[in-house]
């Protein structure tokens, strides 16, 4: 009762203040009229008894404002009253304004940035039912499983309410476009369900529809639903061809979701997997991404338990079909390789964000020097220090939300650029935005660095010793020492933190620069790869695939500007990579499972000219290694040298079958090392096989077989031969699907995007801070200099030389810089080892780093430095003292 | 209020509330009745009635509404609620309490 009175008070106060105005006016004066009125009827004259009514009032407008203090809601007015003189006087000082709103602009568009990108790839959970108890299991953290061990897995492992396994599909979709090629999965009817999202429209598949015959079925996903289908319900219960197979759409998956949410990333399809076919498969032909949700009683260790108990079994029953098997969490999965570079990020931006409000802080400090008559006058007529202070928050508040303000418009700005610079390096960031969330942080970021910055400004300014200050020609008597050693801490900080982030970025910098001189073993300038799938085409039969690649190639080398084409199975950095055993002839068989293995390429003729990889020895693939010839092979450099050092490899045999079956490849030539899956990773053993001489590739219906990678070297740009490499495909047959067409220029970049784009933020912080701190060494100099002039008058006076003048002004200034720079050193050294996951070719305390940063920083802050000295020494001693 | 009783802000209060247990009474109506009881010991100012009588009504203690004083000028009446008889039962509770300890800490 006695609340809802005030809210109600509050409310009138607030919302009829006129009418309270008036009411209050009328109320004061009709209590002096009476007191007027008493006074006529004592006997007082008229005019006497005015003056009396008005004395004993003490002020009507006093009065007034006394009733107006006690009010409801005085505090909000005292805030409006606050806000329009802070805006006044921030308005008089437009340079100080504008210079501290960019610099706080910076620091908070920054740290929103990068707040909404860590959000949207680590802090939002994945869009699936409580995907905290979802893991995951493969071999070594991240390599496929064979069918026959995840059946085993899932009949074992009760830790598990539900596994399923998912397998990497392709597929043409055709229909009254030209056909395109999807990415989607094959999933066992376990997956959808343990996902916990249930359909848009229609249903998930059924264990029956395993069954091979039974799985013509798919579910679309929301994109390729609105995007071939425009949204249409009535999509459901119709067919579409599958690489040229009618499938039924039994459903649609709502909006936002993925899946996996990794490795196939950006799938949009699914579609039962036949698993009766692929456990007969064999236990190393691995293929499988194995899913699992915990019961709601075991934990992941307890999982990883059963699980180690399980394979270790399975493995000696099979041999080496078992090994290394890691249960990971989901999450883990999708952003555990980022999740420490993009705290690396977070906190180099909170030290962009910490130099910023140092920054201001010494800005507001110089102010407040220079207002301390108009406080010292506020406190003369009466405000409180808890007023003053108040006040000056107000101040340092209003900047910090105009920095605020200006910061979302930067940070809506980098987070586009994000995501567009940042190729796949980052999973989820296509949903970072500007949302509830990461505009509440903004605020939060705001309000706490309007704090930050305004406070301990405000307390020292607030404390004046009124006598001092309002006497006239003070001067440098008001810089006490505690007010100086705060500004010269602050300078200290931001030396400090410059230097660790410049540090950061050098070692990225250092690290860019080893990545460029990694050698790929190919040369990428001038050509362009397309996938093409032949799956549902005429040319797909079997048969008449050799003479379909055949004849796509020879209408491309007939192309003006085009020096040589061939095809691939998996590009390079961009395709899959198949790892396969061999076994080399004359050499003790293996145990099971410890053959050697190699990555598996399957290539056309000219495919190592086209690239541009080297063969170090012997010869390409020729026409004439068909099916009918002798079987062959290339090998890299690195196999050569692991099985046959010191030897000539040409002319030794290897077989990729049971050595006892003879059926051997001779090894005709030996390819340079090229890199593999990653940029920078260690090479790898590979062979490649020509495509005539293999039946899988000639022949075979399974999609994995029915797809190549086409590449085309030209003389000049190579995009541009897009068109008439479509046009040359298309013409030899118009059902055939091309995706991926991309140059290897653009497959490089996009392997080496991550990099870049840390090298890209961290670089832009570093100088963004390196720019802040001289601004702000300059204006503590200056200020100190101006400070300081009549001392340095009467040095000068005295004698003193200006050499002695600008040693003394310097050698100030360069001792809080050493002593900052010292301390960044420290904080470098303890804190580059987190980055180190980021870094290539050079270790995070790399010395030459360290040096080249402390020489920028050291020759920055002398010139920051340097500038004000002069000034210094520039004063005539006479207007100095005479100033006095 | 002011010297020689410069008292606490809450013997103000349950001297307003005491006054209007007789009935509504305008501001000055209010002054005058206290200096009355008290015998000129409290003089109250406008400067500390009005910001009193303000606090009091946004409290709930008090309501007011404006009416004719005896000389028929228009005058705001204040007016005793629940709430504020309540509180009046409180208060005088409270400043037994408090008198009798000082008492007896001057006394002692």
């Amino acid at each position: 009762m006695i609340w809802t009175s005030r809210l109600a008070s509050l409310w009138r106060n607030l919302v009829h203040r006129r009418r309270r105005e008036g009411d209050l006016d009328e109320e004061v004066r009709a209590y002096a009229a009476i007191l007027e009125d008493e006074n006529v009827a004592r006997g007082l004259p008229p005019e006497e008894a005015r003056r009396q009514a008005l004395i004993e009032m003490g002020g009507l407008e006093q009065v007034k404002e006394d009733v107006r203090a006690v009010k409801m809601g005085a505090f909000l007015e005292t805030i409006g009253r606050d806000v329009r003189y802070g805006a006044r006087t921030l308005a008089r000082a437009p340079g100080f304004t504008v210079a501290a709103v960019l610099a706080l602009a910076l620091g908070i568009g920054a740290t929103t940035a990068i707040f909404g990108v860590v959000d949207a790839v680590l802090l939002r959970p994945l869009p699936y039912n409580q995907p905290e108890r979802l893991a995951v299991v493969l071999h070594g953290g991240r390599y496929p499983v064979a069918p026959a061990n995840y059946l085993d897995w899932r009949r074992e492992a009760s830790a598990f309410e539900r596994m399923g396994a998912a397998e990497y599909w392709q597929t043409n979709l055709s229909g009254a476009d030209r056909p395109e090629r999807v990415l989607g999965l094959h999933l066992t009817a376990d997956v959808l369900p343990l996902l916990g999202v249930s359909p848009l429209l229609g249903r998930v598949f059924t264990p029956d529809e395993e069954k091979a015959g039974r799985d013509q079925v798919v579910v679309l996903g929301y994109r390729i639903w609105q995007r071939r289908f425009g949204g249409d319900p009535s999509v459901v219960g119709r067919t579409v061809a599958l690489d040229g197979v009618p499938h039924a759409v039994v459903g649609v998956m709502p909006r936002g979701f993925e899946f996996p949410p990794f490795w196939a990333r950006g799938a949009e399809l699914w579609a039962p997997l036949p698993m009766a076919e692929r456990a007969a498969a064999r236990r190393d032909g691995r293929s499988l991404r194995v899913f699992g949700r915990l019961r709601p009683d075991s934990s992941l260790e307890q999982a990883r338990a059963q699980m180690a108990t399980i394979t270790a079994r399975l493995d000696q029953a099979y041999p080496a079909t078992n090994r290394d098997v890691v249960v990971r969490t989901l999450d883990d999965m999708v952003v555990g390789n980022v999740r420490s570079s993009l705290l690396v990020l977070l906190g180099a931006v909170g030290f962009v964000l910490l130099i910023a409000c140092a920054n201001v802080a010494h800005m507001l400090l110089a102010r407040a020097a220079a207002r301390h008559k108009e406080i010292a006058l506020r406190v003369a007529l009466g405000a409180s220090r808890a007023r003053v202070v108040r006040q000056l928050l107000t101040e340092s508040l209003m900047l910090a939300s105009a920095g605020g303000l200006v910061g979302l418009a930067l940070a809506a700005w980098m987070i586009r650029a994000l995501v567009a610079l940042s190729g796949d390096s980052l999973p989820r960031l296509e949903t970072a935005g500007l949302d509830p969330r990461v505009l509440a942080a903004t605020l939060a970021v705001s309000f706490l660095t309007g704090i930050a910055f305004g406070l301990v400004p405000a307390l020292q300014a607030s404390r004046l010793d009124l006598g001092m200050s309002l006497k006239e020609g003070e001067r440098g008597s008001t810089a006490g020492a505690g007010r100086h050693r705060l500004r010269r801490l602050l300078m200290g900080s931001e030396m400090a933190l410059a230097l660790v982030l410049l540090v950061g970025a050098g070692l990225m910098i250092r690290t860019f620069v080893a990545l460029r001189a990694v050698d790929p073993g190919f040369r990428p300038g001038h050509v362009l790869s397309a996938v093409v799938s032949v799956t549902g085409s005429s040319a797909g039969e079997p048969g008449r695939r050799t003479a379909f690649y055949r004849e796509v190639l020879d209408r491309l080398h007939a192309l003006p500007g085009v020096v040589s084409a061939s095809a691939i199975n998996h590009l390079p950095l961009a395709g899959d990579i198949w790892g396969w055993p061999f076994y080399v002839e004359g050499r003790p068989r293996p145990a099971p499972g410890e053959a050697p293995g190699a990555t598996y390429r399957v290539v056309l003729p000219g495919y190592f000219e086209t690239m541009g990889l080297p063969l170090v020895r012997g010869r390409d693939f020729g026409l004439r290694d068909d099916l009918g010839a002798p079987g062959v092979v290339i090998v890299n450099e690195l196999l050569a040298e692991r099985h046959w050092p010191g030897e000539d490899p040409i002319g030794k045999r290897i077989s990729l079958e049971d050595p006892d079956k003879q059926a051997w490849l001779t090894v005709v030539g030996v390819a340079r090392n090229g890199v593999r899956r990653e940029w920078a990773e260690a090479a790898g053993a590979e062979m490649f096989l020509p495509f005539l001489q293999s039946p899988n590739y000639r022949e075979a219906m399974r999609p994995m077989f029915t797809y190549m990678t086409l590449v085309v070297r030209g003389t000049g740009e190579s995009a541009v031969l897009g068109p008439a490499l479509r046009e040359a495909i298309w013409d030899t047959d118009p059902d055939v699907s091309i995706s991926a067409v991309q140059t290897m220029d653009e497959v490089v970049a996009r392997a080496t995007a991550s990099p870049r784009l840390y090298l890209l933020l961290l670089g832009s912080f570093a100088a963004v801070a390196l720019a802040l701190a001289a601004v702000g060494i300059y204006g503590v100099m200056s200020y100190s200099v101006a400070q300081r002039r009549n001392e340095i008058g009467i040095r000068m006076a005295l004698g003193a030389r200006p050499a002695d003048v600008l040693r003394l002004v310097m050698g100030e200034a360069m001792g809080v810089a050493v002593a900052g720079a010292a301390a960044g050193l420290a904080a470098a050294l303890a804190l580059t080892r987190l980055m180190s996951g980021l870094l290539y070719g050079v270790a995070s305390t790399d010395p030459l780093t360290f040096a080249a940063v402390c020489a920028v920083l050291t020759a920055v802050a002398l010139t920051a430095t340097y500038v004000p000295a002069r000034r210094a020494v520039r004063v005539d001693p006479l207007s100095a003292l005479r100033a006095e | 209020m002011t010297a020689p009783s410069n008292l606490l802000q809450g013997t103000l209060d349950l001297l307003i509330l005491k006054t209007l247990t007789l009935g509504e009474k305008h501001g000055v109506a209010i002054a005058r009745r206290i200096e009355q009881v008290t015998r000129g010991t409290f003089v109250v100012k406008p400067g500390s009635l009005f910001p009193a009588l303000h606090r009091m009504e946004e409290a709930g203690w008090l309501t007011s509404s404006w009416g004719a004083s005896d000389n028929n000028r228009r005058a705001r009446y204040y007016q005793l609620t629940r709430a504020g008889r309540q509180q009046l039962k409180t208060e005088t509770r409270e400043w037994g309490r408090i008198s009798l300890a000082i008492a007896a800490a001057l006394r002692g």
